[in-house]
């Protein structure tokens, strides 16, 4: 078969995505770069290009940097609780006992569920009157209400939903850990905990930060839970706004498109650090490798 | 030995205990769910707590049928992650095979494009979408669900990993047959990476049922939510008529409960793969 025909065919297979990704997802990010430059009145007919005043804006305004502090506070908490939780149910389902299995399914139950189902049980167990978690403790605690409480109860809901999923990686990276080097390992003497801060944890370090980079982006983009469990007439609701609900609410409750693109364009330089830092990382491992 | 044998007894019964607490933490909120979907609502507030229903009673599952768009929820659910699975499976699976397969002018930088979308958080796309959808006029439709997710990058980028894996010499032979790229592709490609395909169809299906903001963006009239974004308005609508909420949440969640327990292999597997090669 000729070049021509076969560039041909991979022109014509390679189409439908190509087109598909442009017209509705390459286009829409710079689209919403150029969003952030605007100012729409009369919704979105006419636009003013106001050069970086939603940003001047947006860097003026304490609520931003409250939602900042908000966001990078559930990261902070969520993502390193979600890696030690995983990693230690991960050593234990990696013990050769019966039911791995078992375990595994139960444990991996939360992200087959939808977070919006999940997030309405939480919010009945959270209950401050009725609720099963005040009722087992014996207190009167507004979990979701109190601003104190609210950010550690939705880290406990996220925490909930990651494990599973966090704790099968891990459990995949110990896996692949020679047997050899425990056996070595215990001829010299070590047991329990040293053998799992001399062999396990350095070699499971690769797979560790790629883990919690992932946690890191995700955490970033926290919406659902502040949604459903806080919702919008919660008091402690600017204790726990992130970035994305101010998106959200700007965007699409007070229809400032363009402040909204502002804040959600913060967002996405935040993700391309990480992501940057994230290749930068990789190649050094795999070199180490 | 016997003291060896015993200890080794012992720390397999604390890792059991341990590992029962934390199954238990995990499907606690499920047995919460469907306890209290069968209470009343009398019984779903009471002081002191009540765990089981005294008279356990469909009427909260036929309240939130009844009086909610549920169905409608279903409907609408069910046709977005159809489409949502079955197109981007499709046109991953190709355009990952010619990006991995065939060498053309151009490929690397459509290649480039198209994956450079993964790095964008999900919100920032939302916005510029909207106002597309609303110049389509699909604004509260059931198509703007699913169109502009009939293409996936993600998928393609998976899938290409796998194509680029596979070797050689059945392609040659299969060219000197006289097979165009697109028969080599359907009969002897696609056969080979379908645990790969599997994987693709699971974390599609599992992402577009569960989706919540774009669908709660993008519609507001009953008839047009998914069952995620209608979840969300049954909140507003029942207030504190527990049993009604646990009973739309547990029909929201059983179908993909159900998928899983049947292929639970096929979705922990799928899973957990395309996260290790993503």
């Amino acid at each position: 078969m000729n070049s021509k025909s076969r560039y041909a065919w991979a022109y014509m297979m390679i189409a439908p995505t190509l087109i598909g990704t442009l017209v509705f997802w390459f286009y829409p990010a710079v689209y919403s770069i150029y969003l952030g430059f605007l100012k729409s009145e009369n919704f979105g007919l006419v636009n003013h290009w106001v050069g970086w005043a939603n940003y001047e804006r947006l860097f003026k305004d304490a609520e931003f940097w409250q939602n900042l502090r908000n966001t990078m506070l559930y990261v902070v908490l969520f993502v390193p609780t979600t890696i030690v939780l995983s990693t230690f149910f991960a050593v234990l389902l990696n013990a050769k006992i019966k039911g791995r299995s078992v375990y595994r399914v139960i444990y991996f139950l939360p992200q087959v569920t939808m977070a919006a189902a999940a997030a309405m049980v939480w919010v009945i167990i959270f209950a401050q009157d009725y609720g099963l978690l005040n009722s087992v403790l014996g207190t009167h605690v507004a979990w979701i209400s109190d601003k104190r409480f609210a950010m550690y109860a939705l880290v406990a809901v996220g925490v909930w939903g990651a494990i599973g999923f966090n704790m099968l990686l891990i459990l995949a990276g110990l896996q692949g850990i020679p047997r050899p080097l425990y056996e070595a390992a215990e001829l010299d003497g070590a047991v329990g905990f040293r053998k799992f801060r001399s062999i396990t944890l350095p070699l499971l370090t690769p797979t560790l930060f790629f883990t919690s980079i992932v946690l890191v982006i995700g955490a970033t983009q926290i919406f659902d839970s502040i949604y459903l469990i806080i919702g919008k007439t919660n008091v402690a609701l600017p204790s726990v706004r992130s970035l994305v609900y101010a998106y959200y609410q700007n965007s699409f409750i007070y229809y400032d498109q363009n402040y909204g693109a502002a804040i959600v364009n913060v967002l996405l330089l935040i993700n391309l650090i990480l992501t940057g830092f994230q290749f930068l990382m990789q190649k050094k491992w795999v070199v180490y490798d | 030995m016997g003291g060896a044998a015993s200890a080794k007894q012992r720390s397999n019964f604390i890792i059991h205990l341990i590992l029962i607490a934390g199954a238990v933490i995990m499907v606690l909120p499920f047995i919460w769910m469907i306890l209290t979907s069968f209470k009343t609502t009398t019984e779903a507030t009471q002081i002191p707590i009540k765990i089981f229903p005294a008279e356990p009673s469909f009427r909260a599952y036929a309240d939130a049928i009844k009086q909610s768009s549920f169905l409608h929820y279903y409907a609408n659910t069910l046709m977005a992650a159809f489409m949502k699975t079955v197109f981007p499976v499709i046109f991953s699976a190709m355009a990952a095979f010619a990006f991995a397969r065939i060498r053309f002018p151009g490929s690397g930088l459509c290649f480039f494009l198209i994956i450079s979308v993964m790095m964008v958080p999900n919100p920032v796309f939302y916005t510029p979408q909207y106002l597309m959808m609303s110049n389509l006029g699909l604004v509260n439709t059931v198509t703007a669900l699913w169109i502009a997710s009939l293409v996936s990058p993600f998928a393609t980028f998976l899938l290409r990993q796998f194509f680029l894996g596979i070797s050689k010499e059945l392609e040659e032979a299969a060219v000197l047959d006289g097979c165009n790229p697109f028969q080599i592709f359907r009969h002897i490609m696609l056969p080979l990476v379908s645990s790969a395909l599997v994987a693709v169809v699971i974390i599609q299906l599992l992402w577009s049922w569960n989706e919540l903001q774009w669908p709660l963006i993008i519609n507001s009239s009953p008839e047009k939510l998914t069952l995620s974004a209608g979840l969300a308005t049954l909140v507003s609508m029942f207030g504190t008529d527990y049993p009604v909420l646990m009973a739309g949440a547990f029909m929201a969640v059983v179908p993909m409960l159900v998928l899983f327990f049947i292929f639970q292999r096929r979705f922990i597997e799928g899973v957990a793969f395309s996260a290790s090669k993503g």
